[in-house]
């Protein structure tokens, strides 16, 4: 990486299984001291540099927070970056997997005539699928499998659109 | 786009884009901060200098100005009460209401009004042949309540804090804060009214806890979902209605009036009249459960209004509030059983049907010590008075941008670049690439908002980029920095990856002035004579290039104790432009304020990688306790910071840059 990691500027080990109480903790205390807000009266150089510091904690906050952004997050620092195409970016899903998708996307619209309790079933199905994908894309970062991990990661997005196609489209 | 292909390469050719007019550095000026509530149909001020509790300044006895401002003479305007007082007459040079029409477009207002509006992108209001536009309106506002501080400071105020509704968008924001330096203010920041709120209620002395912000002005709504945890003061959701408010009740109820009195298209004279007798039965009937109506212009006698026929009227108008409120708890993911409290804030809360209908959903009594229409401006001067740099202990605020800011990409789809809700200061970055070789320069248009349609977005502002080399396709990668300050303003840097070279692009919004104008009415809303401005302005700069001068000197002075932090040939050129302020601050220096200031922007340029190499170290050795020889690893880390090469989606920056 070229700059700090969010986990160094937020004084975490980089690992999925972050404590979520320092990450506040660190995150809240650095923002206390680094707000532009501090620099009201500094110099143009001091606000912009504060407004750039408080930014990257912004972000990074926002990122390790998140168990899917952290995730992800983590799979750039092992060299594969998820919203990149071809090398070193999103693994290649297998044709299977991808007509397997096409096939529940275009299975939902069926379900929507069947009415809200099967769609409601159909979400509870994708949420705990998504929740059984999480885990194992962290397990495989835990064991440093960063391409297993991507690959689920992957998946997991596929799994957010259908949510999101459940939800917008009713 | 230059043709010659040496030019390509050189700096500054690559963009013909003009560099930013870069901001006065921030002025010190302790216990002189003001706050102001520029409100749509009320504006107050308030100080609580060095300390003190807050208290609302009173103009012509009361507390509220009416935010109305009257042109019909035309050598001078009155604002305020004296203003109100004649809108009925000259409904078209009597401007009220201005915040509705901030940072708009002529084509976005689809409210009714009666003026006559001018202009193609940027909004005025033709007021008897002068033509003004709603930042001029609200800066002569903004002016009365200057003045009025000022008499009360017995001298200069040093900055204000100006509140907005969380809801407004860039634009908006842009506005009030051009506004601002119209009127001669130095804005230290826009502050979101709830924050402000609940800054009044001490809610920040408590320990911690979660709290909602109602807030349902005159014009606007607003629902903010806060939270306070370890100093830091978070704003986790805000939502509202930016054409919500008190008024809508006004219209409804005056509409009702002229039904009974059987007129069914009034002339402007009744319509205003109806009017003021809607707000004034609205108010009475807070108390009361009847109140007599006479509208002398539609002939209505003696007519009896009772809280239950208002109530009925303005029952589905107070439930729009409804859907924005249960979404922001949504968005903070906060349980309604969750919250800690409940603040009211704006006048239309004093409705007892409003506050009903506040209890039935966050099934609490709401919190309201502090008069509804003062809270805002009370916390505005307690963080004008922490900014000032006075003692007053301050709390952190986070805030966040109310709107997701996207780019326009092909087929008129919005590519979402920050999302709505997330918290601000924050940056990120898109790499754009060429599609042929042909192509020398690409639009960039950036929009705001949550539909997926560039035209259902609100558009912020549209720029060419220029002199990109001819490569083959997808070779030229322009990188695009989106930045949004502490005021939730945007900065857009361009960036050729091939050559390095870096333009910052000054997004102003579509509908404003640039910044020519701005400093020309500046110039003009000066009473001063030239001399007397050119004088102050002198010695402001001095007092600036001489403070930056010291707060460099320190700084020098410390970096003995961190090599690494300095390399020989920098502070080598930041101690030959030391020498250089030096001899402006002399007795031989120059006597206007330009080249004062141009020395002060060579020193903070030359000085510029140094206090940001400070500011990371500070930052890493305070988060993990490290070592001088971890701080220098980080700063060799950072020198060899290559320009991030993403893909085509967006990807947030990392925190150096």
């Amino acid at each position: 990486m070229d700059a700090p990691s969010h986990f160094v500027v937020l004084g975490l080990e980089p690992s999925f299984d972050i404590d979520a109480a320092a990450l506040e903790r660190n995150y809240l205390g650095a923002q206390q001291r680094h707000h532009p807000d501090r620099f009201a009266a500094g110099s143009v150089a001091e606000r912009r540099a504060a407004m750039e510091t408080s930014a990257g904690l912004n972000e990074g906050y926002r990122v390790l927070r998140d168990p899917v952004r952290r995730a992800e997050y983590l799979c750039k620092l092992g060299g594969i970056d998820l919203d990149v195409t071809g090398d070193g970016g999103a693994p290649a899903m297998s044709q299977a997997f991808l007509i397997e998708m096409i096939e529940r996307r275009e299975a939902l619209a069926q379900t929507r005539e069947h009415g809200a309790v099967a769609l409601d079933a159909l979400r509870e199905r994708v949420e705990l699928e998504r929740e059984q994908t999480l885990d194992r894309a962290a397990a495989a970062l835990r064991l440093g499998k960063i391409r297993d991990a991507a690959t689920g990661l992957v998946e997991l997005r596929y799994l957010a659109r259908i949510l999101d196609e459940i939800d917008g489209g009713a | 786009m230059a043709d010659e292909d040496d030019d390509l390469f050189s700096p500054g050719a690559l963009f013909q884009i003009e560099e930013p007019v870069r901001e006065r550095a921030g002025t010190r000026a302790a216990g002189r901060g003001i706050g102001i509530d520029l409100g749509t149909t009320h504006s107050l001020v308030a100080i609580a200098p060095s300390g003190a509790a807050p208290r609302v300044l009173e103009i012509d006895g009361s507390a509220l100005l009416p935010s109305v401002v009257d042109y019909r003479d035309p050598s001078r305007t009155v604002v305020g009460r004296d203003a109100r007082a004649h809108q009925v007459e000259a409904p078209d040079r009597v401007v009220s209401s201005v915040k509705r029409f901030m940072g708009r477009a002529p084509a976005d207002i689809d409210f009714t009004h009666p003026y006559r509006l001018d202009g193609d992108d940027v909004l005025r209001f033709d007021v008897g042949g002068r033509k003004v536009t709603p930042m001029e309106v609200s800066a002569e506002i903004l002016a009365v309540l200057r003045a009025r501080a000022e008499k009360e400071l017995g001298g200069p105020v040093g900055g204000a804090v100006i509140t907005v509704p969380a809801y407004f968008d860039d634009a908006q924001r842009q506005a009030t804060k051009d506004a601002g330096r119209i009127a001669g203010l130095e804005v230290y920041r826009l502050l979101a009214e709830p924050t402000a709120a609940a800054l009044a209620y001490g809610l920040d002395r408590g320990d911690r806890g979660s709290f909602a912000v109602f807030d349902l002005g005159g014009g606007t709504f607003d629902i903010s979902v806060l939270r306070l945890h370890e100093g830091v003061f978070q704003v986790l959701a805000t939502g509202g209605d930016s054409a919500l408010g008190g008024d809508d009740f006004d219209r409804a109820i005056a509409a009702h009036l002229l039904g009974v009195a059987g007129i069914a298209t009034p002339d402007a004279r009744q319509h205003a009249e109806a009017m003021h007798a809607a707000r004034a039965a609205k108010e009475a009937l807070s108390d009361a459960e009847t109140v007599g109506i006479d509208l002398a212009r539609s002939g209505l006698r003696a007519h009896q209004l009772t809280r239950g026929v208002i109530d009925e009227i303005m029952d589905p108008i107070a439930r729009r509030s409804l859907a924005p409120c249960r979404r922001a708890l949504t968005d903070a993911g906060v349980d309604v059983r969750a919250l800690d409290g409940v603040v009211l804030v704006g006048g239309s809360t004093r409705v007892p049907l409003v506050r009903r209908l506040v209890m039935q959903l966050f099934r609490r009594e709401p919190l309201s010590g502090i008069d509804p229409d003062q809270v805002v401006a009370h916390g505005a001067a307690i963080q004008a008075d922490v900014l000032s740099g006075s003692a007053r202990p301050g709390v952190t605020l986070l805030d966040v941008v109310p709107l997701s800011l996207g780019l326009e990409t092909m087929g008129g789809i919005v590519e979402k670049i920050i999302p709505r809700n997330a918290t601000i200061p924050i940056a990120a970055r898109q790499v754009f690439t060429n599609y042929s070789e042909q192509q020398t320069g690409m639009v960039v248009h950036v929009v705001q908002g949550e539909r997926e349609m560039v035209a259902d977005c609100r558009s912020l502002a549209r720029f060419e980029l220029e002199g990109i080399p001819r490569l083959p396709p997808s070779m030229a990668r322009v990188e695009i920095t989106f930045q949004l300050d502490a005021d939730a303003l945007l900065t857009v840097t361009a960036r050729e990856l091939m050559t390095g070279v870096k333009q910052t692009v000054e997004v102003k919004p579509t509908h404003g002035l640039s910044e020519d104008e701005i400093d020309a009415l500046v110039m003009e809303s000066l009473d001063h004579a030239d001399t007397d401005f050119e004088a102050r302005n002198l010695a402001e700069a001095r007092v600036e290039l001489g403070r930056v001068a010291l707060a460099i000197r320190t700084a020098l002075a410390e970096s003995g104790e961190l090599p690494g932090l300095l390399p020989d040939d920098e502070r080598a050129a930041i101690v030959a432009v030391l020498a250089e302020a030096d001899a402006a601050l002399g007795p031989t220096g120059p006597t206007a304020a330009k080249p004062v200031n141009a020395v002060r922007e060579r020193l903070e340029a030359a000085s510029e990688p140094f206090a940001r190499r400070r500011m990371e170290s500070a930052l890493q050795s305070g988060m993990a306790g490290r070592t001088v020889e971890s701080i220098e690893s980080a700063i060799d880390q950072d020198e060899a910071l290559d320009p991030k090469r993403g893909g085509h989606s967006a990807s947030t920056i990392e925190p150096a840059s």
